[in-house]
């Protein structure tokens, strides 16, 4: 059962942006659970959430340098999230230098660590481009898996961070192999065995994890697509067949050849098939989004579960992406049934007073 | 910056060329040196020069030196079979200035990065290698930045070392973990070298 009556426990109060992206210097205040933000094509309500989501994952779920996130013609910028967390402020501090020095805080004490920060306040972006995650490579679903994961278990992303470290140095090293027309077979073991380590937890915790993620995934799509094709998802890694000793002795002639490692859980993926075929190659667009919105609405179920409350989830340009009778189901169950702050937007003001008007605390935003 | 001299242009260059000196402080410095005694001046320039074109660097164990050996491995009241594996002199600068140890060093010029094209060749790795053969040293303690590249650096050369000859061990680094060692206190410093670990604990416990 959800408890619909008790208050929500992680609400964004207000943000204010200085020279992000669009936004020169802007303050908004949300004082209602549901925030519906409208305005026309390219006057800022994407970069509006990013903001958001800045302020939990200190990055933009958008662009890969912070560079892009500064305001053109600018130099540095500053992100101010003040958020409720059971009932205490939290505010949010992002600032990059006009040094390209970024800086975190919470409270106005300073991070040492930004891994620190990821978890604390739990959030979901649905973007209209978040369909790759079906239909682009494996590092989109790797991505979204990680993503979550690290909000749930802060070991996980330690691990990550580590193993990514390695990897790039192993491959660097395997580079300079290549260059000096020598190798360091001592120098390349101490790789294989310093990757080894945080991969295999990483495998670990992946396998463990995505048994029961997967039965919550098909159980959503099912919801949400109204449809009882035999939907399957499956974890992908090498190191379901090999340990790490034995696929570094496997792809080593390989690896050196090609200067980059080839075994490891960075090429993890995960398989989703419609019946015996791949679902990318036969699934039509509306199956494609109701299992985008599967994949999305069980991270967001995890991580309800996970905290005790419902993460914050920002739904961007959604009234494009489905249909009005799968769209009101969706706004039914994540309004309604949930007790966390969602923003939403959209082009047309009217849609979105239309689909938003039968909920209570919804506040309204346009931006001109 | 608009200078009104070129000599006073040139100085404030090259004290803006040191790390952490900006054109402002550069400035504020060679002005404060322009209003002293031209001898004093003369003889802080001198200073600098001759550290520069005199200093030595220690035969065994790398360490600054005015000399082929450097005042510790020189000292008689020193552990000379107990050896310290330092990145940098700064490292070295930072446990001495601790008054905990009592052995000897060695300094490797920094740790294998791959990324920033550092292989074992750039580093006193190999000397390290033969000075172990010849000395012998009963307890190596490896006090390397807590890093992904300083864990290369100690399974790489404790592969090479023979094994079983010596007690091979690494400060107790979690403590300092975030901290580079120059920026640890002393007393954590002095507390993670008097709980030093065997390099196999350290490896078991990541
Ligand atoms: N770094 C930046 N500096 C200035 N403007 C930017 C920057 N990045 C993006 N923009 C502008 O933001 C606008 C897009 O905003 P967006 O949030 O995507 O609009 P929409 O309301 O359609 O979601 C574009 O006009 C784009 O030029
Ligand atoms: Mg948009
Ligand atoms: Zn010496």
């Amino acid at each position: 059962m959800q408890v619909q009556n008790r208050p929500h426990l992680l609400h964004l109060n207000s943000i204010s942006l200085l020279q992000f992206k669009n936004y020169l210097q802007s303050d908004f205040q949300f004082r209602q659970r549901i925030v519906g933000i409208s305005g026309k094509n390219g006057i800022g309500k994407t970069n509006l959430l990013d903001a958001i989501y800045y302020c939990c994952f200190t990055k933009s779920y958008f662009t890969k340098s912070d560079a892009q996130n500064v305001s053109d013609g600018k130099q540095g910028f500053r992100l101010e999230g003040n958020f409720h967390l059971n009932n205490t402020p939290q505010a949010v501090t992002c600032v990059l230098r006009e040094t390209g020095k970024k800086e975190l805080a919470l409270n106005q004490e300073l991070y040492v660590k930004f891994s620190d920060h990821i978890g604390k306040f739990p959030c979901i972006m649905i973007a209209p481009d978040d369909v790759q995650i079906i239909t682009g490579g494996s590092e989109e679903r790797r991505q979204f898996l990680d993503t979550l994961l690290s909000q749930i278990d802060h070991d996980y992303l330690l691990q990550l961070i580590h193993y990514n470290k390695v990897l790039l140095q192993r491959n660097a090293l395997l580079k300079s192999f290549a260059e000096s027309r020598r190798v360091d077979e001592n120098l390349l073991q101490v790789l294989n065995e310093q990757l080894a380590r945080p991969g295999a937890v990483l495998f670990e915790k992946r396998r463990v994890f995505l048994q029961e993620f997967i039965v919550l995934v098909r159980k959503f799509y099912q919801q949400i697509s109204g449809e009882n094709y035999p939907v399957h998802l499956e974890y992908i890694s090498q190191l379901h067949s090999s340990s790490f000793k034995e696929l570094f002795d496997s792809f080593h002639e390989k690896d050196l050849a090609l200067q980059r490692t080839g075994g490891g859980v960075h090429r993890d993926d995960i398989a989703i098939s419609l019946g015996n075929a791949s679902f990318k190659a036969i699934a039509s667009q509306g199956q494609r989004k109701s299992m985008l919105f599967a994949l999305k609405l069980s991270a967001f179920e995890v991580l309800k579960n996970r905290n005790g409350f419902s993460p914050i989830l920002l739904l961007d340009d959604i009234f494009e992406k489905l249909d009005e009778t799968r769209m009101d189901n969706l706004l039914n169950w994540v309004c309604r049934e949930n007790n966390g702050q969602i923003f939403i937007t959209d082009t047309h003001p009217e849609r979105i007073h239309q689909h938003l008007g039968n909920f209570n605390s919804v506040q309204f935003i346009v931006l001109s | 910056m608009q200078l009104p001299s070129v000599l006073l242009e040139n100085a404030v260059n090259e004290f803006a060329r040191l790390p952490g000196i900006g054109k402002k402080t550069a400035l504020r410095l060679v002005l404060h040196l322009l209003k002293q005694d031209a001898t004093d001046v003369q003889q802080f320039g001198a200073a600098i020069t001759k550290m520069r074109t005199e200093i030595k660097f220690c035969r065994r164990c790398h360490n600054v030196a005015d000399t082929d050996l450097c005042t510790i491995c020189a000292s008689a009241s020193r552990k000379q079979n107990m050896i310290c594996v330092v990145e940098s002199l700064r490292d070295v600068i930072a446990i001495e200035t601790t008054q905990q140890y009592n052995g000897i060093y060695h300094v490797l010029g920094g740790v294998i990065s791959p990324l920033d094209g550092i292989g074992p060749d750039q580093l006193n790795i190999e000397p390290f290698l033969q000075r172990v053969q010849k000395e012998q040293p009963e307890e190596i303690i490896f006090a390397l930045n807590p890093t992904i590249q300083g864990d290369t650096t100690i399974y790489y050369i404790q592969k090479k070392l023979t094994p079983a000859v010596v007690r091979i061990t690494t400060i107790a680094r979690g403590i300092a973990f975030g901290g580079e060692l120059e920026y640890a206190d002393e007393m954590t410093l002095a507390r993670s070298l008097a709980n030093r670990l065997p390099v196999e604990n350290y490896v078991a416990n990541r």
